[in-house]
């Protein structure tokens, strides 16, 4: 893996909307000397590459699926409430383009 | 002579016998909560439980939890009360809906009396990064000491008995920590068990709801009461729960237990170590077999880095719904994205954006199949080594930590060069999804460790039988922090 | 330098199931902003998803439609990105294992068929709404989470004619299935053009353009020619093809630049933790597939084959689901299948199109329309009488027959009645009747039209005719 730059990781931080402050980029950057090592341990493992990524703990398949019923709705005032600014009944953001 | 002070299954009994009220409970519990001097709490619930509490008028015999109180990690849905993941990203944001544990124990007449502190997001082992700051481990009343993570307020609100028992979750660890470091009993049953609806989520595939207790057939008590398959939790588990485990008498004649060698034989304080080899000696003499096993190296070097890449990368993709926009502190911008990112920037700490971070470079294009990939591949060989020892044994036991709780100035939330299989290893339970449960086994200048018990995927009850039989060597049952306030 | 056309669509149909694809909130049109959603429709913390039934069956209709197979494990990945509409951060789709891959749609081509490759079908929700203004745009959430299916054709077309045939045929199997009520212009059938053009006979791509904002069937092909024009003339002209996102618009009948294409955006893609793999069993794969409704192919050769219709009235019946559901009523009713087909392609088709709505609207329904047709089919009256109580059934909900008595509409059939006035008519015109027996041909049609006018219009001219000649042929 190459050496990671700052510029890399605001890349990186850009791509997921946050930003930090300069000397945390550098803590980060000091992180991921240390955790791009450790995942090396990762590819020490004996027959890493011979096998297939696993996302469930187990073999977890279900025939199971939601019956086609609707549930009643939120009214507009409730699920808005935790909103910052609404308008008519919606949620107002800054104009989108594009 | 306080109740609060006494197990579920005690307090349940006095409750029968009319000698104490849910009333007298719950207040008693608040009392300790608004003296409580670890910073446990995002919350305290105190109107609404006191009403619920008077409300119980006739003991339930056959209701185990009518009128117990109790505290939820803030990462559960609490329809109505301000619920954070203590982050600063959901100050302000009030459910709509109650998660599927907290209406079970609802139904059950158990009454919830607060919300209690964590890493934040959950995202943590030390306790030490929620916004309200650190949680301290009431087992040292100079505040010295952490009591781990994530779910660092529930197992000091159980620890300092303001509750007899706590909802926690455990992703990597964060039930089964700091119960070792807390002298609890920490429980997470097999993934699917118990539902997740309503749980924050922070990585779904390693992400398990759990308990902490005093006793462990009070922990099994619980998980018997909101486990259950859930139609709003597609991974919930159709297979049927397991019934009258609490009544188990811990017979472990005949049970093969494995204790991995290269974790017990890595650094551990030499009084945790003599005190485990005991345990593990009085179980033999109890009829099970115990058996040093191998795993490879080269898997147990790897677990942190595995755990890491899945979990951050998971955990930016389920957090990316933190943009200020639909609840959490909101911000304008010329922009959509300006908005969201001045919300994002400001909202998360700086710990949870290196995660963050760490998640999103794992998953990038160009990195996902060295990195991300692996790590889940590296998870298919661990997990496969696993199932190859239980095929010839049916527990793992193994001491929860190296050592007692540190001391803070000895840990850090930085990721660190030493890393030590010793304290990691509990995620195996995460990888595999497998019940596991830690029990204390002794104590060291006053301060708790405990060992942990592994079992097969959907068998539990192996696991509290076992942890029954070690509860019933040590005699360490209902173990309490006694510093600090007068009990 | 002559060019080809390479031209792949990428077709997304919001289906009409009663809840959401991944949440159980229902699925609403026009409904009041943010009044059909739930707190899994925002993404608040701690709601999960769970897959519905009837969007896998409804998906499962449309992979047999289209040929593809059918996957029998569902898995689901996280499409990660940023964006307002976008509540959870991230997509719920299918990156890796669609439910339907390997397909084909077959398509004309000029004066024959050309088979086009479809690549995927997959499961997804759809996006919030936005609607801007000046300063600000404010986003409802009620079609957030709205099952789609998103149909990926490869790049086997190559004309704006054959682009147009495509969608309209995957228009009809939408709604034939009824699994949409794939209609464009409401945003119900979204179709995305990817175009780029190659000198004949080259193996290499060009550049692809991608065209969006396309909002009827017709557009498409006009989409898609302005592009092959416009990409051409810039070949020609020794310049490159950019690769950007244009949009149509609808005014210029023309593809307008709307952003560049930049690499692409990386969706980080993962496996879906939330849920696990969903198998389906064969008994429910066979189920889904028997419990499509006929598609417009099957019903074409019914209608022709069985039927008896010609290609011309089948092809028009066919256009519409609703049509042909209503075709499919007045037969079943025992109408006379040509003589149904006539007037819904003809007398009804004329009204619909005048007054500007659709056969939803028709306010005669298919068992009163059944009795007009009997009553013609009969005899009992005239096809000229039907149309004049057609008239008046349009605007009042009475049954034919009924109608018919209250104008005095019967048309008399009785021969004996009819000899009389027959006889009468010869009677009176035996100048006609003289000419006739001469040779004239056209006195015969002049008797035959006064026993009509002598009975009012009311004779059953074919009767009439026959006992006229009848009559006369005793002389």
């Amino acid at each position: 893996m190459d050496k990671i730059t700052i510029s890399m990781l605001k890349k990186a931080a850009k791509a997921i909307l946050l930003d930090m402050s300069a000397s945390e980029y550098e803590v980060l950057a000091q992180e991921f000397d240390i955790l791009l090592r450790q995942m090396d341990l990762i590819g020490n493992i004996k027959g890493i590459d011979d096998t297939v990524p696993m996302t469930f703990p187990f073999e977890a398949a279900t025939s199971w699926m939601r019956p086609d019923e609707p549930v009643p709705p939120e009214p507009a005032s409730d699920i808005l409430k935790n909103a910052g600014t609404t308008l008519a009944d919606q949620i107002k953001v800054p104009k989108v383009v594009g | 002579m306080a109740y609060l002070d006494l197990t579920i299954h005690e307090i349940h009994e006095a409750l029968v016998a009319g000698k104490t009220t849910p009333r007298e409970l719950a207040a008693e519990a608040i009392k300790r909560a608004c003296e409580d001097q670890n910073n446990a709490f995002e919350l305290i619930i105190d109107q609404d439980a006191m009403a619920i509490a008077e409300s119980l008028a006739e003991p339930e015999p056959d209701n185990l939890l009518w009128g117990i109180p109790y505290v939820a990690k803030d990462n559960f849905s609490t329809k109505g009360y301000p619920t954070t993941a203590s982050s600063n990203s959901l100050n302000g944001y009030v459910p709509l809906f109650d998660a599927t544990v907290i209406a079970k124990l609802k139904q059950r007449k158990a009454i919830l009396i607060g919300k209690t502190a964590l890493d934040e997001l959950a995202m943590g082992g030390t306790g030490t990064t929620g916004h309200r700051g650190t949680t301290y481990n009431p087992h040292d009343p100079r505040h010295e000491r952490m009591i781990g993570g994530s779910s660092a307020g529930s197992a000091a609100a159980v620890a300092a008995a303001i509750v007899p028992f706590a909802l926690g979750s455990d992703t990597g660890d964060s039930v089964r920590k700091p119960a070792g470091y807390a002298g609890l009993v920490g429980y997470k049953p097999s993934w699917g068990r118990i539902s997740r609806y309503g749980l924050f989520a922070f990585a779904p595939s390693l992400d398990h709801v759990g308990v902490l207790a005093r006793s462990v057939s009070d922990a099994a008590a619980i998980v018997e009461a909101i486990a259950g398959h859930d139609d709003l939790d597609a991974t919930s588990a159709m297979i049927a729960n397991p019934k009258g485990l609490p009544q188990l008498e811990g017979d472990v004649r005949g049970l093969r237990v494995a204790v991995i060698g290269e974790i017990v034989n890595s650094p551990h304080h030499p009084i945790i170590k003599s005190k485990f080899e005991e345990i593990l000696k009085g179980l033999t003499e109890a009829g099970a077999v115990v058996e040093r096993v191998h795993m490879r190296r080269d898997l147990l070097d790897a677990i942190y880095p595995i755990y890491i890449t899945i979990s951050c990368a998971e955990a930016t993709s389920n957090d990316a719904n933190l943009d200020g926009i639909k609840f959490g502190p909101s911000f304008w911008g010329d922009t959509y994205e300006q908005a969201m990112l001045k919300a994002r920037t400001n909202g998360f700490s700086e710990l949870i954006k290196r995660r963050f971070i760490i998640g999103s470079f794992a998953l990038m294009r160009e990195n996902r199949d060295m990195l991300f990939v692996r790590a889940q591949k590296g998870r298919r060989l661990i997990v496969e080594a696993l199932n190859e020892i239980y095929k010839t044994h049916d527990l793992i036991i193994v001491p929860a930590a190296p050592n007692v709780a540190p001391r803070f100035v000895d840990g850090s939330d930085k990721l660190s060069e030493e890393y030590l299989i010793a304290d990691n290893h509990l995620v195996l339970g995460n990888f595999a999804g497998l019940p596991s449960m830690t029990v204390p086994i002794g104590l060291k200048d006053g301060l708790p460790f405990g060992l942990n018990v592994m079992g097969r995927a959907f068998e539990e009850a192996t696991v509290v039988n076992a942890a029954l039989a070690v509860e019933r060597l040590t005699g360490l049952k209902n173990l309490r922090a006694e510093g600090g306030v007068a009990r | 330098m002559n060019f080809e056309a390479v031209i792949g669509l990428e077709i997304h149909v919001e289906m009409k199931t009663k809840s959401k694809m991944f949440s159980p909130a229902p699925v609403t049109y026009g409904a009041a902003p943010n009044s059909a959603t739930t707190p899994l429709d925002l993404a608040h913390p701690g709601t999960m998803p769970t897959l519905n039934r009837q969007a896998v069956v409804y998906a499962i209709r449309l992979c047999h439609a289209l040929h593809l197979d059918i996957d029998r494990e569902l898995w689901f990945d996280r499409k990660n990105y940023f964006y307002s509409d976008l509540p959870k951060g991230y997509q719920i789709t299918q990156n890796d294992r669609p439910i339907g891959k390997n397909g084909y749609l077959d398509v004309k081509s000029g004066p024959g068929m050309r088979r086009i490759a479809i690549n995927r079908l997959h499961l997804e929700e759809d996006t919030a709404m936005q609607h801007h203004y000046r300063d600000y745009t404010l986003l409802d959430y009620n079609r957030a989470g709205i099952p789609l299916v998103e149909i990926v054709s490869e790049p086997d077309i190559r004309t704006g004619a054959e682009a147009a045939d495509y969608v309209e045929r995957i228009r009809s199997i939408v709604t034939f299935a009824d699994v949409s009520t794939g209609k464009m212009e409401e945003g119900s059938l979204r179709c995305d053009v990817n175009i780029s053009l190659r000198p004949v006979g080259a193996d290499k791509f060009g550049t692809k353009v991608e065209v969006k904002n396309i909002n009827s069937i017709n557009n498409v092909a006009k989409a898609v020619d302005f592009e092959i024009k416009r990409q051409t003339q810039v070949l020609l002209s020794g310049a490159a093809v950019i690769q950007e996102t244009r949009r149509f618009d609808d005014s210029l009948k023309e593809t307008v630049s709307m952003r560049l294409k930049t690499d692409a955006v990386d969706y980080k893609y993962f496996t879906e933790p939330n849920l696990v793999p969903i198998r389906l069993s064969e008994q429910f794969v066979a189920e889904a597939i028997a419990g499509c409704p006929e598609l417009a192919e099957a019903k074409y050769d019914r209608y022709i084959r069985q039927i008896g219709l010609s290609e011309y009235d089948a092809n028009m019946l066919i256009a519409s689901r609703e049509t042909c559901q209503y075709f499919d009523a007045l037969v079943a009713d025992g109408s006379n299948p040509k003589l149904a087909a006539n007037w819904l392609n003809g007398d009804i088709a004329g009204y619909l199109n005048k007054s500007n709505l659709t056969i939803d609207d028709f306010p005669i329904d298919p068992s009163r329309m059944a009795g007009l047709l009997k009553m013609i089919e009969t005899g009992t009256i005239s096809n000229k009488q039907g149309r004049d109580i057609f008239e008046k059934m349009l605007t009042e909900d009475t049954a034919a027959d009924v109608m018919a008595e209250r104008l005095g509409l019967r048309q008399i059939s009785d021969i004996d009645a009819l000899r009389t006035v027959v006889a009468e008519v010869i009677a009176a015109n035996q100048q006609s009747v003289a000419d006739y027996l001469q040779g004239k041909e056209r006195a015969f049609g002049y008797i035959v039209g006064q026993v009509m006018k002598k009975t009012g219009g009311k004779a059953n001219p074919g009767l009439a005719s026959q006992l006229v000649k009848e009559a006369l042929s005793h002389r």
